[in-house]
């Protein structure tokens, strides 16, 4: 029984191990496939063959109503989906990095006044502003990207925030201060790499939720008609006819992609949060 | 020179409308050098406070800290950045002492730094820092959760007194090891002290330190000295 | 025959930085109604012991030899079985009652949570015997409060009854003296004291304080670097040790002067052949860093040295 047991528990504990690298993995190689997309896609994602065509070896996903290849729009648009995801968490983690630091770090003034504009960026109804303001102004991923990233930084900043609440009164931030050494020194080299693990998760569900939400605003046809993205690629499915004749090859893979990617930020996110809980301390 | 805190009291006011409370009252009390003045109270005494404004890290409500007969908060920035090398503290929580994510040798290296000691000199500096606390130099590339209590604490002090301190502040600095480490760090102490003439003030609540360790005692109830 | 015997224990751990030989061969006996005293210093592997006897080591951990309880092998149990014996036949007292104790329940919900759910006992019952407990630990008519309503040493007693309310026949404390100022020391000595005689049950103290060792326990065994160096009567031990470590670990006692042990502290993934104490020991012949000494036996109990 003891025996079953034990093995049922190394067992559990193996897939365990295999599941954690499956995350990295798939994120990963669909990095590679963005940064590689020249060398790795079969067409020019712009060029035009016969329309309709179901998958096969010519096509491996088939082509759309344009003729486009749909295998190489995917992969040239997951440039696209990527860069807007990860320059709008780079932008919302700087700020919400910043914000945080500072607001927790000196406390008083700098922090009522800090953790007031969060207060404020929080009750900004966030993706109706994003679609009123790409409704109105000219088209653009960058611009999404910008709008998210000046929007989002506020969940961080609290969490940064007590997470430095919390280091600034360990002992080696006194320590350091009675030394002598300057706020910025105290504040880059001794309390921001002690807040690295509660930010690293964070931008990973970021980039996540970018994506996400350049996918819905690409959706209901407010992006850039000029560049591919996941989105849009799902978007033209639908308004071109790709669900109503049940083109399955047209409008599942981009949203696959999506599925796909968001879940593999998801599982990093959650092997960065499980990796920084302290080990057990031998006696 | 002496380090004084006259008529220091302290208070805090928690929130906007809160009740002001009162943490320190009217407290003097002088460090000379060579000298060991042990200041005695049970938890919550205001003892930490106490040194705490006395190391300047935290600016008194009302009364004034003089260290060589000048009030630490109106001295020209320069004079007070001489002060903050002088006066120097150790804290209680070995564990918390350094940052855990440097390694040892970073920890002292970033000090050296601050110092302004030449890159050339840096290893032979850290090896010297380290034989005067009584350390090896294979710590060197750990991290402070891989050494002991008492080894995190000797390195703690000894990246104090390459500052060259003339008074240290030490808050309860073994009360978390062992007591068999505890002698080797209270002996440690001792004889840095009879070697570089420094002042101590040692906060403890244990008699036992203070009677080993003090000249001169204090002993402090609910923020008042008595 | 011992209540618990554990026999020729030894527990190491696989690290990035190699095997960590936490404990070697670490043989102890407690007998009914007694109280030992597990004395060494940080990281010396008492902590692994108790680990060990409670089945509660990480999973990186090999363990080694046989832990007998009333004839049956506790090493051997599964996880089911072994459920069953901590709590009820061993228990262990955790150090922070501030942090052990939950803030939104009653003491006495709290002593009598694990008799509902353990002993499968009503509520009505479980309550009744747990406030008969709390009564005999001195808490009569606090048996209601919350744990913020009363003062950090009737918690620790409260928290010391949540550990013994199913009777158990070995109750086990960690450190329970680490950090605390002197004058509460005394005090929790004194409660757990009675949670064992309430119980009629036998201690193991595991401490780094050889003051606590000597108001307490009837007998002593010493670490030292995952060995234990020395056993016997705890007045034989504290009056006239047989082992040089033993006497160093005395003298660092605060009124013996402070006198602190020479050299570092040993590392255990590569701890010094022969003795492993010779590096620092104060009588040191050749032999010692050759051979590893065998026991001797003493008056009451045995010692691991040449001398």
């Amino acid at each position: 029984m003891a025996e079953v047991i034990r093995a049922l528990r190394s067992a559990e504990e193996k897939i365990r191990a295999r599941w954690s690298l499956l995350g990295p993995l798939i994120f990963s190689s669909f990095i590679l496939a963005a940064l590689l997309a020249d060398l790795i896609s079969p067409y020019d994602p712009w060029k035009r063959f016969n329309p309709y065509q179901m998958p096969g070896w010519e096509h491996l996903l088939g082509t759309n109503d344009m003729g486009h290849d749909i295998l190489s729009e995917l992969i040239f648009g997951s440039r696209v989906s990527l860069a807007v995801g990860f320059s709008a968490a780079i932008l919302s983690a700087t700020l919400g990095t910043a914000v945080g630091l500072f607001a927790g770090y000196f406390r008083g003034m700098a922090d009522e006044v800090l953790m007031g504009i969060t207060d404020i960026f929080l009750m900004i109804p966030q993706i109706p502003l994003i679609i009123v303001l790409a409704a109105f102004l000219r088209p653009s991923f960058w611009l999404m990207a910008l709008l998210m990233g000046l929007l989002w930084w506020t969940a961080l900043a609290r969490i940064v925030r007590s997470r430095t609440l919390q280091v600034r009164e360990m002992g080696f931030v006194a320590g350091a201060k009675a030394i002598g050494f300057s706020d910025n020194h105290v504040i880059f080299s001794d309390v921001l790499p002690n807040t690295l693990y509660v930010i690293a998760p964070k931008f990973m569900l970021t980039v996540a939720s970018a994506m996400i939400a350049e996918a819905s605003i690409s959706f209901l046809g407010l992006s850039d008609p000029s560049m591919k993205s996941w989105g849009t690629m799902i978007s033209y499915a639908f308004s071109r006819g790709g669900f109503i004749n049940g083109m399955w090859w047209w409008y599942l893979p981009p949203g696959l992609c999506i599925t796909v990617f968001v879940l593999s930020l998801v599982m990093m996110a959650g092997i960065l949060e499980e990796r920084d809980i302290e080990p057990v301390k031998v006696d | 020179m002496r380090l004084c805190s006259e008529n220091v009291s302290m208070s805090y006011r928690t929130g906007y409308f809160g009740k002001r409370s009162t943490i320190l009252e009217g407290a003097n009390l002088e460090i000379l050098p060579g000298r060991t003045l042990g200041l005695v109270g049970g938890s919550g005494s205001g003892k930490t406070t106490l040194g705490k404004v006395l190391a300047g890290l935290e600016r008194p409500s009302e009364g004034r800290v003089l260290f060589g007969g000048r009030d630490i908060w109106k001295m020209e920035a320069r004079d007070f950045r001489l002060f903050r090398r002088k006066v120097q503290m150790v804290f209680q929580d070995p564990e918390g002492s350094l940052n855990p994510m440097k390694s040892i040798e970073r920890s002292i290296q970033e000090v050296l730094s601050l110092l302004k000691v030449p890159k050339r000199d840096w290893h032979e500096r850290t090896l010297d820092m380290l034989q005067t606390v009584g350390l090896s130099e294979e710590l060197l590339g750990r991290r402070p959760s891989q050494v002991s209590g008492g080894q995190n604490q000797r390195i703690a002090l000894g990246r104090v007194l390459l500052l060259e301190p003339e008074i240290i502040i030490l808050d309860e600095p073994t009360s978390a090891l062992d007591i068999s480490v505890q002698a080797q760090v209270l002996h440690l102490l001792r004889e840095l002290q009879r070697e570089r003439g420094m002042g101590y003030l040692l906060i403890t609540h244990s008699a036992q330190v203070v009677s080993f360790m003090a000249h001169d005692i204090a002993v402090i109830e609910r923020g008042r000295l008595v | 025959m011992a209540l618990l015997d554990i026999r020729n224990l030894s527990v190491s751990f696989e690290t990035p930085q190699g095997l960590v030989k936490a404990a070697t061969q670490v043989s102890l006996a407690l007998e009914y109604n007694e109280t030992l005293a597990l004395v060494g210093e940080t990281g010396c592997g008492k902590s692994v012991v108790v680990n060990a006897i409670m089945k509660l080591l990480p999973a990186n951990a090999k363990v080694d030899g046989r832990v007998i309880y009333r004839g049956r092998d506790l090493l051997s149990l599964d996880e089911k079985e072994m459920a069953r014996i901590r709590g009820q036949d061993i228990a262990i007292i955790f150090q922070n009652p501030s942090l052990a104790l939950n803030p939104v329940y009653k003491i006495s919900e709290q002593v009598s949570e694990s008799m509902i759910l353990k002993k499968r006992s009503s509520r009505s019952r479980a309550e009744e015997i747990s406030s008969q407990l709390l009564q005999r630990l001195g808490l009569k008519g606090r048996e209601s409060s919350y744990p913020f309503q009363l003062s950090g040493g009737m918690n620790q007693r409260a928290m010391i009854a949540c550990s013994v309310v199913l009777g158990p026949k070995i109750i086990i404390a960690d450190e329970p003296t680490k950090g605390l100022d002197q004058s509460m020391v005394g005090q929790v000595l004194g409660e757990i004291r009675k949670a064992k005689e309430v119980n009629g049950a036998s201690l193991l103290l595991i401490t780094h304080d050889m003051e606590v060792a000597r108001q307490i326990s009837d007998k002593v065994a010493v670490m030292y670097c995952g060995e234990v160096m020395e056993v016997g009567k705890t007045e034989e031990v504290l009056q006239a040790p047989s082992h040089p470590y033993t006497q160093a670990l005395l003298d660092s006692l605060p009124e013996r002067g402070f006198l602190p042990i020479p050299g570092p502290s040993p590392s255990m993934i590569d701890p010094p052949e022969g003795c492993r104490f010779h590096p620092r020991c104060p009588w040191r012949r050749d032999l010692c860093s050759i051979e590893r000494p065998v026991q001797k036996s003493t008056t009451t109990g045995w010692v691991r040295c040449c001398r």
